[in-house]
């Protein structure tokens, strides 16, 4: 199934590619201006002009094996360049992933249960701003209040200090994971894990206020469909207290439709952090993707396309296991 | 009899974004002890409200404007408890205990997504939790535990639930993780409990249907599962709200029958709501007939069937289906009214075939009109052998 929606997808990305010229694909090899005149033995060299299908299956291959191109932009291959990249947006998400899930749902439900009162008032602003207002504006908004009035939360993903250190001493800081707050506690240095939360801080905000938003008002609504079903006044006819009614029978019913839309959300929150990337000066997948879009780094392009079809196809899955163990009328075939 | 439970002049709105509902129109009833009442009328005139306003679980956005609910828990009918007054724990204490209701939809009444066995030991952890608690204390003594120190434990935990069964520091020990195992046995005995009145109501595989889900079972069993919920707590009053009018027609006597069963078994009563009159007349003692959220007429069943004296409860009877010589069938003539404007004086009045001038300006009260039998009308109130106006049937 994984296989073949990824093939699929690999098609698509393919047929996309083929849209350019041979001489536009070539161009991708192309590291000198000398080399410009050369384009016509490139195309040659590596095949640029066969019929589609063995492009195809040549791509196929190659990307099989690992090699994913040249990316100018980051002045690497694309495979490496790409493990470079993942930690520092893995990192963002690992804490942005928790809070959108765990205050969206509590929000959504408390706005639901106590509907049309100042909290679901408060909880409805909340999501409009978050919502409504632009990403990057949001985000420039943080910046200019948290470290343009008050310098609490600096932009980037590690202090200067703690940047000279790492480089000086390489002996003393080993990089297990590229996540900074991980490192530091393998490390046992505490230190540089709070230098890296306090970089974090500003952009794990913006993230979830942005994305918090349409997951709150999506349980919000779910939880107030369930309250008023049958199930719920049998619950309260047999003497059950609200507690019980909203968070033994309702909630949990309630969730069911929110699971897609949290699913969803947490995958695109992986590409989404585009903006945040680029103001917050977090260079990661969001970032090198923008870049490579500036600059037509097609390789890039098509390699992320292809992971953002992994994330994709592994966040159903995900989905489609956690239907299972909530609602006991869907069974996995 | 001495009464169960009474209501006074219910009144009950709905405020919907058309206007205000008028569903419940000064209803009066009165229910009395170890006696099936049937409420009848035509879709929408009130009777679910009616029941739901009497347990104070009317779902939103309608709200109880006045009137009384007077519960008369005594064997003799003589004290009164007024429900509308009582804060919503002693309701809660109430409902399911003494007072329960099953549903018109068991499809939509049972939660999808938890066990017919957790669906049904919630009434027991609801209304006996304090017994099942002294039970497991007893068990305790005899039982085998890997070592002593856990069953000390248990057993101060459920000595102290036993005494109270909102103990605070049993209720925080129910949240703890690991500390809320001192539960498992409570369970245990809510599930035998659960078991037992499943099987009691003819069900096979009492022990297997517990672990099922709604989705699982067909639409008597789930009928079922709902009575044996409600009639957990033995209660004082059983509501069934058109318990049978979705099933088909033998699960629909079966169900019918269970339910004479259990009433001649335990003395509850029950508030039997139908449109169906041929289940009226084999089920119930006594029927009150609704039109448009108020009571037109009460009556022992013969006589309401054999003598009825208001014009919506002839043309009721009429519209029953019956084949006559030319095989047609009647109805009720006219529309149902909207509630929300509705019809002034007596509310059947532009439908009424024998209305007069104060039809339409004074609202007949229910008046005493032969013995047990109550009628409004403002012709038929308080004289007796008024039936005489209309010719016997
Ligand atoms: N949730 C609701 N919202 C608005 N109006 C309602 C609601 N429930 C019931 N009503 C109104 O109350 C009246 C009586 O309804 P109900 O008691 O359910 O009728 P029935 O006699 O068929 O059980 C209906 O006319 C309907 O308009
Ligand atoms: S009060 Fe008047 S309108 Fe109403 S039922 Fe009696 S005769 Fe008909
Ligand atoms: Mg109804």
């Amino acid at each position: 199934m994984l296989v073949f929606v990824l093939l699929g997808v690999s098609v698509l990305i393919f047929a996309i590619l083929m849209t350019f010229s041979p001489e536009r694909r070539a161009m991708t090899y192309v590291e000198t201006p000398q080399q410009v005149k050369d384009i016509p033995q490139i195309i040659k060299q590596h095949g640029l002009d066969d019929p589609a299908h063995v492009q195809y299956f040549r791509w196929l291959k190659q990307i099989s094996t690992g090699n994913w191109g040249w990316s100018f932009v980051a002045a690497d291959t694309v495979w490496n360049a790409f493990w470079r990249y993942l930690p520092i947006t893995l990192e963002l998400n690992l804490f942005t992933t928790p809070l959108i899930i765990i205050i969206g749902i509590w929000l959504g439900t408390q706005a639901g249960i106590h509907k049309d009162t100042w909290l679901d008032h408060l909880t409805r602003i909340f999501a409009i701003i978050g919502w409504s207002l632009p990403t990057f504006l949001f985000a420039l908004i943080m910046l200019m209040l948290f470290y343009g009035y008050f310098p609490l939360f600096p932009p980037g993903i590690i202090g200067d200090k703690v940047q000279m250190f790492i480089l000086e001493n390489p002996d003393k800081f080993h990089s297990y994971t590229g996540m900074y707050t991980i490192d530091g506690l393998l490390n046992g240095r505490l230190d540089i894990t709070l230098d890296a939360l306090r970089h974090l801080a500003m952009p794990v905000f913006t993230q979830v206020v942005v994305v918090v938003a349409l997951l709150m008002r999506v349980m919000r609504s779910s939880m107030i469909e369930e309250i008023s079903k049958e199930y719920v006044i049998t619950a309260r006819a047999k003497g059950a207290d609200n507690k019980t009614i909203y968070f033994r029978h309702a909630r949990k019913n309630a969730l069911i439709p929110v699971v897609t839309v949290a699913g969803w959300l947490v995958a695109f929150s992986m590409e989404g952090s585009v903006s945040v990337e680029i103001i917050f000066n977090r260079r990661g997948i969001g970032w090198w993707l923008a870049q490579s879009a500036i600059a037509l780094d097609i390789p890039v392009l098509m390699g992320m396309c292809l992971f953002f079809g992994l994330v994709y196809v592994v966040t159903n899955l995900v989905i489609d296991i956690l239907y299972a163990a909530i609602d006991p009328r869907i069974r996995l075939t | 009899m001495p009464k169960l439970i009474e209501t006074r002049d219910l009144v009950t709105n709905f405020y919907t974004y058309e206007g205000v509902v008028k569903a419940l129109n000064k209803v009066g009833l009165v229910i009395e002890r170890g006696t099936t009442f049937g409420l009848v009328g035509e879709s929408g005139c009130g009777k679910s409200v009616t029941a739901r306003s009497m347990m104070r679980v009317v779902q939103e956005p309608g709200r109880i404007e006045g009137g009384q609910v007077l519960f008369y828990p005594g064997e003799d009918g003589q004290e009164a408890v007024e429900l509308l007054s009582q804060s919503e724990a002693y309701m809660q204490s109430l409902r399911g205990d003494q007072i329960s209701m099953i549903f018109q939809e068991p499809n939509a009444a049972l939660n999808p997504i938890m066990t017919i066995g957790d669906q049904v030991a919630e009434s027991f952890l609801f209304h006996r939790k304090k017994e099942m608690c002294a039970k497991v204390l007893e068990d305790l003594k005899t039982a085998d535990l890997p070592w002593p120190g856990l069953k000390k434990l248990l057993e101060f935990f459920y000595r102290r639930a036993a005494a109270d069964p909102g103990d605070r520091l049993c209720c925080w020990a129910s949240r703890t993780p690991i500390l809320k195992r001192w539960q498992q046995r409570l369970f245990r005995e809510a599930r035998r409990r659960s078991v037992e009145i499943i099987a009691a109501l003819d069900i096979a595989n009492a022990d297997q249907v517990v672990d099922r889900y709604p989705h699982n079972l067909s639409g008597g069993m789930k009928q079922r599962i709902l009575i044996a919920m409600a009639l957990a707590c033995e209660p004082l009053l059983l509501i069934a709200d058109e318990a049978t009018s979705n099933l088909d027609v033998t699960i629909q006597a079966q169900i019918l029958d269970l339910l004479r069963k259990l009433k001649k078994k335990s003395i509850s009563s029950i508030l039997l709501i139908t449109h169906d009159l041929g289940v009226v007349a084999e089920t119930c003692d006594r029927v009150g007939v609704m039109y448009a959220g108020s009571v037109c007429e009460v009556a022992r069943v013969g006589e309401l069937f054999r003598n009825p004296l208001h014009p919506y409860t002839r043309a009721l009877l009429d519209a029953v289906p019956k084949f006559s010589v030319s095989g047609q069938l009647k109805s009720v003539e006219g529309n149902v009214p909207n509630l929300v404007d509705p019809p002034s004086g007596c509310r059947f009045h532009p439908r009424c075939p024998l209305r007069r001038k104060i039809c339409a300006q004074r609202l007949p009260e229910l008046a005493l009109a032969g013995p047990d039998h109550l009628v409004a009308c403002h012709l038929a109130g308080g004289r007796s052998g008024s039936a005489q106006v209309w010719g016997g049937r």
